[in-house]
């Protein structure tokens, strides 16, 4: 029977190529959409489960409000490890990780080379996570200062094979210069991770104040025993906080407990992240990595469903169009004795065969888009994570899933024609007023305008974060990395540059309003003691007499620093959102205090106050900052203006690699920094931009089957009409005008929806576009113009057809 | 003296099937005058549907000429030969081919749509072929529930909207029974006494009998008297 379904299926297909064809290429575009995405999504839930123990691991995260400024970072003080696990058992053990020194230059043969990916870590590293040594003993392998952990790669990068590195030095730039020794090699990070480094050096080598209770400058993971619940731990933080950080804040801050503290609306608060949730759910201060986004994950799930949705609607709706031709075949079966049950079966036989076609196409197009897909998600899929077994068995249901949702309909209404009136051609046409089919027809193009629309709203946000006024001027400034170059070498290679023609000013710019660039902070009192009402937080940035000049800042009152003055080592330029949070009137002249590392005292005399600028991302309002003259040498920004752009760098180039040999030249651009910041919200409209193509795409292939059948079923119609007298334009005005009136029924439905989810996705913002009329204006034409072009193909044919041919009498 | 209406001269139809050419109408000459009521008769595949296609410009002669009311169709350009059959002529089929979706009403009005009369004056001329063929009380019924006679009844009604001066009827009630068949030659005499000219084609020698002259056709020619 089986095998006779399948025969007839078979046949059936070949017999209508055209209609078999529009539903395999349409359910595969759907099918393989939806893979493509499951595979993203898979991915973005496996991070971090690498770990053997990544269910017992936590990180601390820090919640900060202080004088008006929030702070959430991943980052907590150095001791927190330590004192959690003297003080509650059911902490097995921590780690920190130190990465704030950044890049070091690392020796290999003469030259340097600049390494990103290297941090300190407690020897306890690999107690915590599982990372599997090729060579070596990872546990002891840190205990000792001036060792270090590599990957594989690094490993035969340095040395040619994990064999050869063991025992080695590597010589760094720590210090001028340190040598450390390869005490293990592991594998390669794994892509899922939420840190990826290539060395691990130890904590001994790390020149810090440890004991400090006040920095947050570790990202610290703790290893909970089994059967501890983290949300029940988290309460244990305000006893330490009480015990041990209180009496640390009172030696500088008037601070007698933590209520009186809380009360005057500040905050001091850490709780427990689980590692697996980091990836998708964190996105604080100091994350070591930026990292990804739930929301986009519910985003393309939602967008990946649709899809395959509008595919099997397709699927559907085809089917059922073109129930005539077989409902000869049905009445003739009836006759014959056929029950409907086996009807319907073979008739979902028939769509299960379709649906494992278009997998087999569909299987195709994902190996093709594949590296196009990666490209614009960033991510590393690869085809062969189709053949872990879980995903074996989701392919392997998905036809049949697929298979039944879309041959469910039409197999039920295929079998369910009457045989006599199907015999004696009375029913041809079947139901004449198909709703179904127009609330599948309704749902498609609604699906299609809500994400046209979403791709629009998205493009012109990046668009307006491109070209909002930032505060600061982002084009023609080139900023060179400095490391590794004597002090002496990096002013003179400062002054050699800036007498280029082209270069208009230089500044040693080691803070950038980029989100790349490195922070400080540290908290202010408006009175020589601070108290918990008159103390605030904000960025307190080291800059040089040529900063503001440089990054094209502008002054609102007073004065940039000036070597004129020679008092301006104590002078302090703050921003629009500073000065007010002082809450001086007239800020210019007045005192602020703070104090250094050491808790000696410094006080500042405000000279101006510069502009607001945005040196955060654009989803935040600017929020408080200083700058004090320094010299924050780590790189040297300058202010260009060329047409000749690589001509220049070029220059520069050489003059960096004759004052300073074997040293790496690193350099970006900061509008290229700038748009970095903005990488993820490129990548979700280009995937968004590429799904609203495809829905739209498969929408219009179901919109051609059924206009090609429309047409067929009204031959005879048409041809009436046209022996009545009717033209071509009439016929095919009459034949789209049923569908124009879906479209737009579509488009009303989906403009109010589509502005509900946008305008939720804007609030995100700080800075953020009006959600304008002709957004939906521009889509809904789109839409219409789009299904009309796919309609008149089949309307002009039916049209321009001969009636007498239609008409001849049987 | 009634004029003529129109006129073939060596007429003929060939299409290619495959590689051979198969001629359908062949050397027909004919003279049709206003009033007259023609039968064509012959046997299935004689070529009388295809006669009367051409005649009704839905096809077009492959050779010979066409003279329909001093106009030569045969060089006329799609437009106006189709302003002229818009004009002048009214088809009836054996089949009826009245449009499932519209109501009778709806299907005689039809024509009247694509001459561009306005509402007003398309509703007085339904009304009055309604009232003139006594189907007033079925105008909002569709055609399925209508029998086969009272469906070429529409068929006709909506024929002559359009005030014809020619009627090209294709087996009129091929399909009808012979109380129905009566019922509508003697409608189609009556017209014909009102100066519509006809052309039928039919197998019945009773039906053939209403005409004022009939034309045998046999194999794509006619059949001298």
């Amino acid at each position: 029977m089986i095998k006779n379904y399948f025969k007839i299926a078979w046949r059936n297909l070949l017999k209508n190529k055209g209609f078999t064809a529009i539903n395999i290429i349409g359910l595969s575009l759907g099918i393989g959409c939806f893979i493509m995405i499951s595979m993203y999504v898979i991915d973005e839930l496996s991070y971090d489960r690498y770990n053997d123990k990544a269910e017992r691991i936590y990180r601390i995260n820090s919640d900060i409000i202080f004088g008006g400024t929030e702070l959430h970072m991943a980052v907590s003080a150095d001791p927190m490890g330590e004192t959690l696990k003297n003080e509650y058992p059911e902490v097995e053990q921590y780690v920190r990780l130190y990465a704030s020194q950044g890049a070091k230059l690392i020796k290999k043969g003469n030259e340097f080379i600049r390494e990103e990916a290297v941090v300190h870590a407690d020897s306890t590293l690999f107690d915590v996570f599982t990372l599997p040594a090729i060579i070596g003993n990872t546990k002891t392998a840190l205990n000792a200062p001036n060792t270090v952990v590599i990957t594989e790669t690094v490993a035969k990068r340095y040395f040619g094979s994990p064999q050869l590195a063991m025992g080695e030095m590597l010589e760094t730039d720590d210090n001028t210069k340190t040598l450390y020794k390869v005490m293990a090699v592991i594998e390669d990070m794994p892509k899922n991770s939420h840190f990826h480094f290539d060395f691990f050096f130890p904590m001994a080598n790390v020149d810090y104040n440890f004991g400090n209770y006040l920095s947050h400058n570790f990202q610290t993971y703790v290893l909970l025993k089994e059967g501890t619940d983290y949300k029940t731990f988290n309460k244990n933080f305000k006893y330490v906080i009480n015990k041990y950080i209180l009496p640390q804040a009172a030696q500088y801050l008037k601070i007698d407990n933590m209520d009186q503290f809380e009360a005057s609306g500040n905050k001091l608060d850490y709780s427990l992240i689980p590692i697996t949730d980091i990836h998708l759910h964190s996105s604080r201060d100091v994350e070591l990595e930026a990292n990804g986004n739930i929301q986009y994950v519910y985003i393309f799930s939602a967008a990946a469903l649709f899809i395959l949705l509008i595919a099997c609607i397709n699927f559907m709706n085809l089917t059922t169009a073109r129930s005539s031709g077989r409902a000869k075949e049905v009445g003739i079966r009836k006759v014959l004795g056929t029950e409907k049950k086996s009807l319907i079966w073979q008739f979902l036989t028939e769509s299960t065969l379709i649906a494992v076609l278009a997998l087999l196409v569909s299987l195709v197009f994902v190996w093709l888009s594949l590296g196009w897909f990666n490209d614009i998600s960033g991510k590393e899929i690869v085809m062969t994570s189709l053949l872990s077994p879980k995903f074996l068995i989701f392919l392997i249901a998905l036809p049949f899933i697929v298979g039944i949702l879309a041959g469910i309909y039409p197999a039920f209404f295929l079998s369910s024609f009457k045989p006599i009136s199907v015999l004696k051609g009375k029913l041809t046409t079947g139901p004449k007023k198909n709703t179904l089919r127009n609330f599948l027809v309704v749902f498609q193009f609604a699906t299609s305008i809500i994400l046209i629309v979403g791709t629009i709203v998205i493009y012109q946000q990046i668009d307006h974060i491109q070209s909002a006024n930032l505060g600061f001027n982002k084009d023609q400034v080139l900023v060179v990395s400095n490391s590794g170059l004597p002090r002496e070498t990096r002013t003179s290679l400062k002054n050699e540059i800036e007498q280029l023609a082209e270069v208009k000013s230089a500044s040693f710019a080691g803070f950038l309003p980029v989100a790349s660039s490195s922070r400080a902070d540290t908290t202010f009192s408006t009175e020589s003691v601070m108290t918990e009402s008159n103390g605030f937080n904000m960025q307190y940035w080291s800059v040089d007499y040529d900063y503001i000049k440089t990054i094209g800042m502008e002054m609102k009152e007073g004065r940039n620093f000036s070597r004129e003055f020679g008092s301006d080592s104590t002078g302090l330029i703050l921003n629009e959102t500073a000065a007010k949070l002082t809450g001086f009137e007239n800020p210019i002249g007045e005192k602020l205090y703070t104090s250094d590392q050491n808790y000696k005292p410094i006080i500042h005399t405000i000279i101006g106050v510069v502009k607001n600028f945005n040196y955060a991302s654009l989803r935040q309002n600017v929020g408080a900052l200083s700058f004090k003259l320094g010299e924050n040498s780590w790189e040297t920004a300058y202010r260009f203006n060329s047409a000749d752009v690589s001509g220049l760098l070029a220059t520069i180039e050489s003059k960096y690699k004759a004052a300073a040999p074997g040293m790496p030249f690193k350099y970006e651009f900061l509008d290229e920094a700038f748009d970095n910041m903005y990488k993820q919200e490129r990548r979700v409209g280009t995937v968004a931009f590429a799904f609203a193509l495809l829905a739209i795409i498969i929408a219009c292939l179901g919109l051609f089957g059924l206009a090609t059948y429309i047409a067929e079923q009204r031959t005879k119609e048409i041809g009436i009409r046209k022996v009545l007298g009717a033209t071509v334009i009439s016929i095919v005005r009459m034949l789209s005008t049923d569908f124009v009136k879906l479209v737009m029924l579509a488009f009303i439905i989906a403009a109010p929806i589509s502005w509900w989810f946008m305008n939720q996705w804007l609030q995100d913002f700080a800075f953020r576009i009006e959600l304008n009329w002709w957004i939906f204006a521009v889509t809904g034409i789109a839409a219409l113009v789009i299904a009309l072009i796919t309609l008149s193909f089949q309307a002009i044919r039916a049209a321009i057809a001969n009636p007498v041919d239609s008409l001849k009498t049987e | 003296m009634a004029y003529t209406l129109l006129t073939l001269r060596e007429a003929s139809r060939t299409i290619k099937s495959g590689s051979k050419t198969v001629s359908l109408l062949d050397d027909i000459n004919l003279t049709v005058k206003e009033g007259e009521f023609i039968s064509l008769m012959g046997p299935s595949g004689s070529g009388k549907s295809t006669l009367l296609n051409c005649i009704g410009m839905l096809d077009d002669f492959t050779g010979g000429s066409y003279t329909f009311l001093g106009e030569p169709v045969h060089i006329m350009k799609e437009r106006n030969r189709s302003k002229l059959y818009k004009e002048y002529i009214g088809f009836v089929f054996q089949a009826y081919h009245l449009i499932d979706e519209l109501t009778v009403y709806e299907n005689i009005e039809t024509p009247l749509l694509y001459k561009s009369i306005k509402s007003p004056e398309r509703a007085a001329l339904v009304a009055d072929m309604l009232d003139r063929f006594n189907i007033v009380g079925k105008k909002d019924l569709f055609p399925i529930q209508l029998s086969g006679g009272q469906q070429q009844l529409v068929g006709i009604a909506r024929a002559l909207i359009g005030k014809p001066k020619l009627i090209l009827a294709d087996e009129p009630t091929g399909n009808l029974n012979s109380k129905q068949s009566i019922e509508i030659m003697e409608l189609f005499s009556q017209l014909n006494t009102e100066g519509v000219t006809i052309i039928q084609a039919t197998h019945s020698e009773s039906n053939a009998a209403y005409g004022s002259r009939i034309i045998n056709l046999l194999d794509g020619k006619i059949v001298p008297e």
